[in-house]
């Protein structure tokens, strides 16, 4: 199991850095990975990120492998203009609710605030044996599956 | 907030020249909108692009008209219109079941009691239902009878009810299949309950209850028009059986068998024939799999109407695990599967119509809908000519049961699973967040049910918002189908080929007939799902010396068939697909039901029916990820005379797609190889790859390895890769496969000039090519060579041997 960092760790400074500088160079991308493109908004050639650092690689499966009832998801609310945060409920027919009134002005950003976000809501434990409750006998567990 | 008050559909996808198309909208608050004709050429509104691009056409249908609601009533059931059988006073009602969502959260769209078998409208009738704390509940018009006990679900019961109208007894009976060690004991509910059973109006009722009598407009499109169904039941029925008294346990046992009519000393052996004297209804959901009609085997012929297609070619409760084709083992496939969100057709009133002008241009074109407070929606549809009447010699083969399985898809908002397979965070559109919230729009076949059970069956009359320009699918931050499919109808625009419109169903049902006129047909991006007779039509084309451009990836993969029950609202209606075995599959189908319900084929992937993907077009897919794309490079086999004159213009090391809308690549999403051991003729060549080249998001289709084992992904596992590829067919013909469905998004760069965008110069030495008339020139004889599949072993191998 690898630990999210905590609060103030160099290490989450670390992955928080990485993080924002792959978003950053995805800018202009029809698509996104957390990977830093050597031109700008051109994938062409790319390195770091995930492929580079192992624990950002691992925190990101975690925080992306939760179930659908409280995930964080971007709802575009004006094509190609503005984008917002919003939280799934998990329950059939009830819509995502936004959990903010922020608007984002292009797509790759909120992917960088929900890694923030992310980083305060998990536990620096999650889904370490402790973590164990009884929805894991019903795919009710922490870690989606298709 | 409300975010779609304008929705609609058309009543087809391709419409002939002469033809009528008729429209039906939704306009759900202003009180008009307006309707234009365009010509649809760009839907993808990217900034690095060409942006959205229609043209208005002048159109008798263009003009004003009153905006109505209109809404869809969703959720499957069986349904008998009232009659005097039916008004019973003492009675017994039962029926296995296999529920699926037994007690649902409060907040779930439909949460409630569940209607099983009844003739139950606002406290008047009688019914077995399930109550809202997911217990088995007689009703007898106002009153309740209930064990308290509640059903566990995914599991088989039995239940059911009596009424002794004379001594006011009622009983109510239910037996779960299997007991565990640590499960109470249910013993039958027992209560005095006055009568009689005050009767009206309503049906009977097989998955819910009649909710409302109305004649508000917005009923006329429920089944019957005006009688609003409510308490939809998700899970399996098998056997629902209505007598006339009140049967004794034994009497109940014995009537499990159903109606056996005729019977004599020879044949049958059911209910004696005094016991016989009280069947109103016995339904066999065995008998017509394939119909919508629920066959009763009583004496009165009660036959219920299906409404809404639920899943049929069930298991039932004595599916014994020996036979897995309904057709030799019907007695095992009793049940029906009923969804609360299953719709078959919304049943819409028709808004307005257009007859297509004779001779009317071939292409691609939308209503474009809107309103002057800002609400906008575009129904989309093509105009194809006749067979006979082709108005070019290039056809684009629209990709339109794919768009049909992807109908109104649901997983950025369903599947917590969405978010690894994309590697990133989904972004859903407006169009997204009105289906989270209008379940009753139907999903996908790529979604689960509202009751996690897996959905197999699409239907194409009701409004499909992800058939829309300006819809940029989760998967990619980009277009996916048909407003994917646009970027290639941009580049044919742009570069001012002439092209004519066909679609799936056009080729489904009329076969060669459709293709064979044509120099060359060119697929859509993502031609995924295809049915038998589609794809036995492409295979008699390319062979007569047909020229054939595989634009995408992914193709050829998934059995379909259309459901042949609807034939009578037109061609191709519904369609139905099944996840079997293998494959990439959101939802897997369970045990036994592998077998379509509509043709009785097989389902699942054409590669388990011995058509390898590979042997359509010369490539099948091995890899797919949806985060970023990336690019090719040609190889040395694209200096081979028989195919060097498609990189004519193209530098050998130069970057081949390094830029484009989806992914911001031509390598990506879902790629396809060259594999001579799945289908690739022998003589495929590999002009172009990306091997190498992708991220940790691509990982190998399962269906190509046996184990899990690590080292799957884009960094490592060298078929993580697209192959450009190209083979001649037999008289002149040939197939160029491209193998990515990014691959399109790349055309429009630079608006597809060919000496800025070598994608664009690429195609173009491809169509240009294939596009004349004649046979394609010979290749050279030094071509013409035994080949064995073996001869592609890596040397390695060969010294291992």
């Amino acid at each position: 199991m690898i630990r999210i960092p905590p609060k103030g760790s160099p290490d989450r400074d670390r992955l928080i850095e990485e993080h924002k500088a792959c978003i950053e160079s995805m800018k202009g991308v029809a698509g996104c990975s957390i990977l830093r493109c050597a031109t700008p908004g051109d994938t062409t050639e790319i390195s770091g990120g995930i492929h580079e650092d192992f624990q950002l690689n691992r925190v990101l499966l975690r925080m992306r492998a939760q179930p659908a009832k409280g995930k964080l998801v971007v709802v575009c609310t004006k094509i190609e203009k503005e984008w917002r945060i919003a939280r799934c409920s998990g329950i059939r027919g009830v819509p995502p609710e936004f959990v903010s009134d922020k608007v984002y002005d292009n797509e790759q950003d909120p992917q960088h605030d929900i890694f923030l976000m992310r980083l305060d809501e998990f536990p620096e434990t999650d889904g370490f044996p402790e973590h164990f409750h009884q929805g894991w006998k019903r795919r009710d567990d922490n870690w989606a599956a298709s | 907030m409300a975010w779609m008050r304008l929705t609609g559909y058309a009543d087809k996808f391709g419409v002939h020249p002469g033809d009528t198309i008729r429209f039906y909208v939704n306009c759900d608050g202003p009180k008009s909108y307006d309707a234009q004709l365009v010509k649809m050429i760009n839907g993808d509104t990217n900034p690095r692009g060409p942006g959205l691009i229609e043209r208005k056409r002048r159109a008798s249908l263009n003009g004003s008209y009153k905006g109505r609601r209109q809404v869809i009533h969703s959720g499957s059931y069986g349904c008998v219109e009232d009659n005097s059988q039916l008004r019973v006073q003492s009675f017994t009602l039962q029926c296995w079941v296999w529920p699926t969502t037994p007690k649902t959260h409060p907040k779930y769209w439909k949460h409630g009691a569940q209607g099983l078998v009844t003739k139950w409208h606002r406290n008047r009738g009688y019914g077995l239902f399930i109550n809202e704390d997911g217990c088995a509940e007689l009703r007898i018009n106002g009153k309740k009878v209930t064990t308290g006990a509640p059903l566990r679900d995914h599991a088989w019961h039995f239940l059911a009810a009596t009424y002794n109208a004379e001594t006011g007894q009622a009983i109510l009976y239910h037996e779960p299949q299997v007991v565990y060690a640590l499960d109470p004991v249910i013993r039958p509910a027992k209560e005095k309950i006055a009568g009689p059973v005050r009767h009206d109006g309503s049906p009977a009722v097989i998955a819910g209850y009649t909710g409302a009598h109305s004649d508000d407009p917005t009923a006329q499109s429920s089944v019957p028009a005006g009688i609003i169904i409510n308490g939809h039941y998700n899970g399996k029925i098998d056997g629902p059986r209505i007598c006339n008294r009140a049967l004794s346990r034994e009497e109940i046992e014995t009537m499990k068998l159903g109606a056996q009519r005729g019977m004599t000393e020879r044949r049958n052996s059911g209910p004696t024939g005094a016991l016989s004297e009280t069947i109103v209804a016995a339904w066999d959901f065995s008998d017509g799999i394939n119909t919508i009609v629920g066959k009763d085997h009583g004496p009165y012929l009660l036959d219920a109407q299906i409404v809404n297609c639920p899943t049929r070619a069930m298991t039932g409760h004595n599916f014994s695990g020996n036979n897995f084709d309904w057709k030799h083992a019907p007695q095992e496939y009793g049940a029906i599967h009923f969804h609360d969100d299953d719709v078959d057709d919304a049943r819409w009133e028709v808004d307005f119509e257009w007859t297509v002008p004779a001779n009317y241009e071939s292409d691609s074109y939308c209503v474009k809908l809107t309103t002057d407070e800002g609400d906008e929606d575009y129904i989309p549809f093509f105009v194809v000519p006749r067979p006979g009447e082709e108005q070019a010699k290039i056809a684009v083969m629209m990709p339109t049961i794919s768009y049909m399985a992807y109908a109104n898809e649901h997983l950025a908002n369903n599947a917590g699973g969405a978010e690894l397979l994309v590697y990133r965070v989904p972004i859903m559109q407006h169009q997204n967040m009105f289906l989270a919230e209008h379940r009753e729009y139907g999903g996908s076949i790529y979604d689960t049910h509202t009751d996690g059970s897996g959905l197999c069956l699409s239907s194409r009359l009701r409004p499909i918002l992800s058939i829309r320009p300006q819809y940029d699918h989760f998967l990619m931050q980009a277009p996916w189908q048909y407003p994917a499919d646009l970027h290639l109808i941009y580049w044919l625009n742009q570069l001012g080929y002439k092209y004519d419109v066909i679609t799936d169903e056009d080729v489904n049902y009329d076969g060669l007939a459709r293709l064979e006129n044509y120099n060359v047909v060119i697929t859509g991006s993502h031609p995924e799902h295809n049915s038998g007779p589609q794809l036995d039509a492409i295979h008699d084309y390319t062979q007569r010396g047909g020229r054939f451009m595989y634009m995408g990836a992914d193709g050829f993969y998934w059995i379909h068939s259309y459901h042949p029950a609807y034939d009578h609202l037109g061609r191709g209606i519904v369609t139905e697909m099944r996840r079997c075995e293998s494959g990439i599959r959101t939802w897997r189908a369970d045990p036994g039901e592998y077998y379509h319900q509509s043709t009785g084929e097989l389902g699942g992937m054409w590669r388990y029916r011995g058509r390898y993907l590979h042997s359509v077009a010369g490539t099948g897919m091995s890899s797919e990820g949806f985060d970023i794309s990336s690019y090719y490079s040609r190889t040395p086999e694209s200096n081979d005379p028989r195919v060097s004159w498609a990189y004519e213009g193209i530098g050998y090391d130069e970057k081949i797609g390094n830029f484009g809308l989806v992914g911001g690549g031509a390598a990506g999403t879902e790629l396809d190889i060259v594999d001579t051991l799945l289908g690739s003729p022998p003589h495929t060549l590999i002009t172009a790859t990306s091997a190498g080249r992708h991220t940790e998001g691509y990982l190998l289709v399962m269906e190509d390895f046996g184990f899990n084992q690590q080292g799957l992904d884009g960094t490592q596992h060298p078929r993580v890769r697209s192959d450009i590829a190209y083979h001649e067919t037999p008289n002149g013909g040939g197939c160029f496969a491209f193998s990515s469905i990014a691959f399109c998004g790349s055309l429009p760069w630079n608006n597809g000039d060919p000496e800025k965008n070598n994608i664009s110069r690429l195609v173009k030495n491809v169509l240009d090519r294939f596009s004349q008339d004649g046979p394609l020139p010979p290749p050279p004889r030094s071509a013409i060579k035994h080949r064995g599949r073996a001869d592609y072993d890596p040397p390695l191998n060969k010294k291992r041997k």
